[in-house]
């Protein structure tokens, strides 16, 4: 097996010298087609529980529902970076096929990096973290999965989240063929900005589903740990959103060009760091990978990234002028830019939190921050960025407002300023009403009314397209992108809304209760009614029945005899429409009583609300309007002005 | 360049909030390094939880002994421990040691040794 994966890298470090710009691009799909056949081995290997393997001995054994022995393929280290690899050679291979039109040379060199990337990935497969190693006896039965992992959020998670973390690479490989062929002029941005996009679609969709299944699964009431595996799949996320953002500032003023690069380069460079940082084990984390030699290898090849990366973009610094046009602060460049900053700002805080007990190690004794430091550092930062997201899509483009200063023209307010007065209003509102309730937290009284104020931006947007209704198909037609943006920052809205609520106003409660005896919190009330014990295939479970309402909540304990008797929490939650009711089971007493931890977590469900919001909007957005993007651009930005 | 002046001051500005959030940071030890550890505050301290794990109010309540290599102390905890947690495993308490010499914890972390795999067969 590891001779035939020699053989893929075989074809894609071949392919790395290729010139001829079809040989390259036939052998990268050559590659990816090998890759997909070695996932198919692996897979099958799974399926038909090939113990030999010792990477099937140790992911999965045979009580295993079926479902979950085929996601054992993205369980594991080795397994995971063979699904990585897969990722690649698939969306490469689309992302190729569909820059046939970019140009020789580009295509040529995106070919080259991303075959570059796909290389490395094999390197490392076959020497070091082979998913095919052979066992030199067979066990009767493999170890099996964590139990943890034993869920249906073990499907859907992890390879969204991992396809998210690999499609990076795309765009950064479009990015740097790009500076490589010397054309850092925008027909890159409108190529990249999909697949940028669809990283960040399928990044954003893997973060919120990992929250969702740590708050559905791990029992600890939350959803957000500031975990290092979690921040290095945020930070990527974060620079692609600045992307996201300042490639428009290049699509519709030429200007920012070499910071565009930047970002799409620092958002790979984050992926390779995040990854060499979390499975080499050089940071702790509840999700670290089993220690394996990969970490020097990733450093390496983050090396080699950093100076890739550095002496490209010095080299062809010089052509990546922008326009020279007076900057005006006060404009959607300048919204745009200003939020640009504080997204790296906050990319900062996070990867200062992630390398702290690294960097603080070396120097002395090692020090640790806990997730207040992310909210003190972070939470500020992310303040003015929903500001930025009220008002800024209102802004001007440019001088288009000659905005400098003068709000007031002939008594009157200007257009964009009585557009702002809408969001400004209802932030108003909901900043008293909030008051008026009893609301005293700071953070509290500053996110919730900018939150409004975001979604009332959107809603005006939306209402102003009401009332010319007659435009209506037309207009979405041709704005589509526009309206899925506002869509999206409704969502976002939304999801701040619910982040904010059940961070501030999160309730728990340890109880102890004998059977028939009640308790409340935040207003809810539950009644005990007592525990039984039962007996499944591969574990018991210990589970105190809960009313509440009409329904019966059921919080477990369960315990697998077969795993060292590890025990696993199963929460129940009820969700009501302004709050989750989250049991958690701690125990059972020898009196009969039982032992809770009990959450009210006001608003979740507008975190998942929010984010569904989110990922329809950029959908609706953007599936399907390849052309008529990329002639805007064109029709735009005929050529790059020299400066 | 005009965008560098607003560059700086948000650089500035995130400078200052990641120093003033810095300070936060908690030292993380093992319990020996506890013993000769000065200054007051939350700490983190890694060590491995020994056979006396006691149980009180239906598993809400937990005393322990941690121990590392050469030194141990008794760890006092309130709330819901993680799935793992058993005598043997290393865990991370978060709290402050108490005049009693008791180790007040208000988060007790397990360090699985992995979360995504069991233990190798090749080993």
């Amino acid at each position: 097996m590891a001779g035939f994966s020699a053989v893929l890298s075989f074809w894609a470090g071949w392919q790395e010298n290729a010139v001829m710009v079809q040989v390259g691009r036939r052998a990268f799909f050559a590659a990816a087609v090998m890759i997909v056949l070695a996932g198919a081995v692996l897979e099958w290997a799974l399926l038909s529980h090939d113990f030999s393997l010792a990477y099937v001995a140790e992911h999965t054994d045979l009580a295993t529902p079926t479902a979950l022995v085929a996601a054992g393929f993205y369980g594991g280290q080795e397994g995971s970076l063979l699904y990585w690899a897969l990722v690649l050679g698939l969306l490469g291979s689309a992302s190729l096929v569909a820059s046939a039109n970019l140009g020789v040379r580009l295509a040529a060199y995106a070919a080259g990096v991303l075959a570059a990337i796909v290389s490395f990935f094999l390197i490392v497969l076959v020497l070091v973290a082979s998913p095919f190693d052979l066992l030199s006896v067979i066990p009767p039965d493999g170890l099996g999965l964590n139990p943890v992992l034993r869920d249906g959020g073990m499907l859907i998670h992890p390879p969204v989240v991992l396809a998210g973390f690999a499609s990076f690479a795309i765009p950064f490989s479009f990015a740097a063929a790009a500076l490589l062929a010397g054309r850092p002029d925008s027909a890159w941005i409108s190529h990249t900005r999909r697949f940028a996009l669809m990283a960040w679609s399928l990044q954003t969709t893997g973060l919120v589903l990992g929250m969702w299944w740590a708050y559905h699964v791990l029992g600890w009431g939350g959803y957000w740990g500031w975990d290092p595996v979690e921040n290095v799949a945020l930070m990527p996320w974060l620079a692609t959103t600045a992307y996201l953002h300042s490639s428009q500032v290049q699509e519709k003023r030429g200007r920012l060009r070499a910071w565009n690069f930047g970002l799409v380069i620092l958002a790979f460079l984050l992926v390779v760091f995040g990854t060499f940082i979390v499975r080499s084990g050089v940071v702790q984390s509840v999700h670290t990978f089993a220690i394996s030699a990969i970490g020097p290898w990733f450093l390496a090849f983050l090396f080699v990234c950093i100076v890739f990366s550095v002496v490209l973009l010095a080299t062809r610094a010089d052509q990546l002028g922008g326009r020279a046009e007076p900057t005006i602060l006060v404009s959607r460049e300048g919204a745009f830019a200003l939020q640009n900053l504080l997204l790296i700002g906050v990319v900062a805080v996070v990867i200062w939190g992630t390398v702290l007990p690294l960097v603080s190690g070396m120097v002395g004794q090692q020090r640790v921050v806990s997730a207040s430091y992310y909210e003190r550092a972070a939470g500020p930062l992310l303040v003015v960025i929903l500001a930025l997201m009220a008002a800024g899509p209102l802004l001007p483009w440019g001088r288009a407002g000659r905005a400098q200063g003068a709000i007031y023209q002939d008594g009157r307010l200007r257009p964009y300023a009585r557009a702002l007065v809408w969001p400004g209003a209802t932030a108003l509102v909901v900043l008293v009403a909030l008051a008026l309730a009893g609301v005293r937290s700071i953070p509290a009284l500053v996110a919730l009314p900018f939150a409004a104020a975001v979604a009332a931006t959107c809603i005006t947007q939306f209402a102003r397209l009401g009332r010319r209704w007659v435009l209506l198909p037309s207009m979405l037609r041709r704005r589509r992108r526009r309206y899925g943006a506002y869509l999206a920052h409704l969502g976002l809205a939304v999801l701040v809304t619910g982040i904010a609520a059940s961070h501030f106003w999160q309730q728990e409660k340890d109880v102890t209760l004998a059977p028939g005896q009640q308790v409340t919190v935040a207003g809810y009330t539950l009644t005990y009614l007592g525990a039984v014990e039962r007996q499944l295939a591969d574990h018991s479970e210990l589970v105190g029945a809960m009313r509440f309402g009409d329904v019966t909540l059921e919080p477990a304990r369960a315990t697998y005899a077969g795993l060292g008797g590890q025990s696993l929490t199963h929460v129940a939650i009820s969700t009501t429409p302004l709050a989750d009711v989250y049991v958690v089971m701690a125990g059972a007493n020898a009196d009969g009583s039982g032992s809770f931890r009990i959450f009210v977590n006001p608003l979740v469900t507008w975190i998942w609300a929010g984010a569904t919001i989110i990922i329809v909007g950029v959908v609706l957005g953007n599936v399907g309007e390849r052309s008529a993007a990329t002639e805007a651009v064109r029709r735009r930005i005929p050529a790059p002005v020299p400066s | 360049m005009k965008w560098v002046l607003p560059a700086l001051v948000v650089a500035g500005c995130v400078g200052y909030l990641i120093y003033a959030s810095g300070g936060s940071a908690e030292y993380y030890l093992t319990v020996t390094e506890l013993r000769s550890h000065t200054g007051g505050g939350y700490v983190r301290v890694a060590g491995v939880v020994q056979d006396d794990v006691l149980k009180s109010d239906g598993g809400l309540h937990v005393t322990f002994t941690e121990k590392d290599g050469t030194a141990s102390m008794p760890v006092e905890y309130s709330g819901t421990l993680p799935d793992i947690f058993k005598p043997g495993i290393t865990v991370v308490a978060e709290g402050k040691l108490g005049g009693d010499g008791v180790f007040h914890a208000r988060t007790i972390l397990a360090k699985c040794p992995s979360r995504f795999s069991t233990t190798p067969y090749t080993q």
